[in-house]
């Protein structure tokens, strides 16, 4: 039987339990500070370009581009089934970085700059968790 | 620099370093305590000071310095947890001369012990459960893989370069009985670039390998000193320390580090120009991260780090000696008293001790500290403390 990842519980240090609802609608939401328009990833109790709690929740758009990767050799316990696999930055057409999962791409296909958009990855239960994969080059 | 300041230290102590040495962190902090002693000639109630690296071994308790005071019989009148992972140890020397200037004590040990080979209790929770742990990024090695990659990306960077730091630190080990007894065996240029990839492009021979062991130092006042007639001392003249370093700006590069400030700023305040350095003791839990520092601090410019490892003689004998004990990379990582392991060193050589690697020109060291990696940016604490003569 192949292991399951850990689901992350949500609300672990702070409420995040939007997010993960609409992800399992496969919506990706970031965190924004109302008084800038500005976004912060991941989730903070306060607007790190302000102090204040006027935040809200918007859902972006899904599409990117590498900031940069590594390929993972040796696991993070709980990911050995996974070995090798892709731990990426993307920047968010959004202007914000998000530490993800590269998938579905070769190692030769990865370059800083690559087009990506989001993709989901089931880990049981319908829980969906973000993920990135290439763009078809135009 | 130094007549202006009222403070020094005195003396040093550390253990050798372990792999699963099973002594636990109070064990290893007594034979440091009892070690400064020695050397010294201070008696234990002179200790009125007491600063404490937190662990990765004795985490759970939130009372960790208090039990650490009590195990050594010490009733200090200003006590202090040391939480900032790398930084501890420099910025405990820092927050010393501040308690000291401040007239909460005058006598101050700085301790930090770790058995993190043999036993772990941490958990840095946070947003690590819901934002990276389902990821599977590994730890500090992942974060810089990312940073590897992204520098690969914007500069040169020579794989001949990291394999001279990695060689020069594995020969200065070699002459550290206090090394990690696993690696004092002597590795060639060839060794490093076969070594296998861990989060590629990290290979394992970049990175630390975690162990057991301690250290710490004796700060003093210069009017103890003077009435005890004590020869040998070295003094901090200059410290800076930035956390978080354009870290809610979300276009920073993540290969831009708080030493682009803390560095300068340090040697401006020491009155020291790079090329007045004799010895340099940076923090390597990677190899790049002691290139990155060489950039930032202003050894050389931006994507220069290469270049400049390889036109210097890096060795104990040469040009700008440095982290001559081996640093953490090849005599291993004691935990979170890692931060210690080269500020040791710098002060072992100072007081012209360090044996069969000494420094020739030992006059000042500049020491660093780096402490915490975060979630998909630079690491968090960046710190400079310069000693002189």
């Amino acid at each position: 039987m192949e292991a399951k990842r850990v689901k992350p519980v949500a609300n672990s240090y702070m409420h995040t339990q939007p997010i993960w609802d609409a992800a399992r609608n496969g919506r990706l939401l970031v965190q924004r500070c109302d008084d800038t328009k500005r976004l912060q990833h991941p989730p903070r109790p306060v607007s790190v370009y302000t102090g204040s709690k006027n935040l809200s929740w918007v859902e972006v758009s899904g599409f990117g581009s590498i900031y940069s990767w590594t390929v993972t050799t040796s696991a993070w316990p709980g990911h050995e089934h996974r070995v090798p696999y892709v731990c990426g930055l993307v920047l968010l057409n959004e202007g914000v970085r998000m530490l993800c999962n590269l998938i579905n791409i070769g190692e030769a296909e990865l370059k800083v700059g690559r087009r990506v958009r989001v993709a989901w990855e089931e880990l049981g239960d319908g829980f969906l968790y973000p993920a990135f994969e290439l763009l078809p080059d135009r | 620099m130094n007549e202006s300041r009222n403070v020094a230290i005195v003396g040093y102590g550390e253990t050798k370093i372990t792999l699963r040495g099973g002594r636990s962190a109070y064990e290893l902090a007594a034979d440091v305590f009892d070690e400064i002693l020695r050397q010294t000639g201070f008696d234990r109630s002179e200790i009125d000071g007491l600063a404490v690296a937190e662990t990765i071994s004795e985490t759970a308790n939130p009372f960790w310095p208090a039990y650490m005071a009590d195990m050594l019989g010490l009733t200090p009148t200003w006590l202090e947890c040391l939480a900032l992972g790398g930084v501890s140890s420099v910025g405990g020397v820092a927050r010393a001369i501040a308690a000291i200037e401040a007239g909460f004590c005058s006598t101050v040990l700085v301790l930090s012990a770790d058995s993190q080979s043999s036993k772990n209790q941490s958990e840095q929770g946070g947003q690590r459960h819901e934002f990276q742990y389902p990821i599977g990024l590994k730890g500090p090695v992942g974060a810089f893989g990312l940073l590897t990659r992204r520098y690969q990306h914007l500069h040169q960077l020579d794989p001949l370069a990291l394999a001279k730091l990695a060689v020069t630190q594995r020969k200065h080990a070699l002459l550290n009985p206090n090394a990690c007894d696993k690696l004092q065996v002597p590795l060639s240029e060839q060794d490093y670039l076969a070594s296998r990839f861990v989060s590629d492009p990290v290979r394992i021979l970049d990175s630390v390998m975690v162990c057991d062991g301690a250290n710490g130092i004796l700060l003093t006042t210069k009017k103890n000193i003077r009435s005890k007639g004590i020869a040998k001392f070295v003094v901090p003249t200059a410290y800076a320390e930035i956390t978080n370093f354009e870290a809610f700006n979300p276009a920073a590069e993540i290969t831009e580090t708080g030493f682009k400030v803390a560095g300068p700023k340090a040697l401006a305040s020491a009155r020291l120009k790079t090329r007045d350095v004799c010895m340099f003791h940076p923090y390597d839990d990677f190899l790049i991260a002691i290139l990155l520092q060489m950039e930032q601090i202003g050894f050389c410019s931006d994507g220069e780090g290469s270049r400049f490892i390889k036109e210097t003689n890096l060795s104990f004998d040469g040009d700008l000696p440095l982290n001559t004990g081996g640093g953490q990379i090849s005599a291993g990582q004691p935990g979170l008293a890692g931060g210690g392991l080269n500020l040791v060193e710098a002060i072992r050589q100072m007081f012209g001790e360090a044996g069969s690697r000494q420094v020739g020109k030992t006059r000042n060291a500049v020491v660093t500290g780096i402490g915490v990696i975060p979630i998909g940016r630079n690491w968090s604490s960046s710190a400079v403390l310069v000693l002189e003569q």
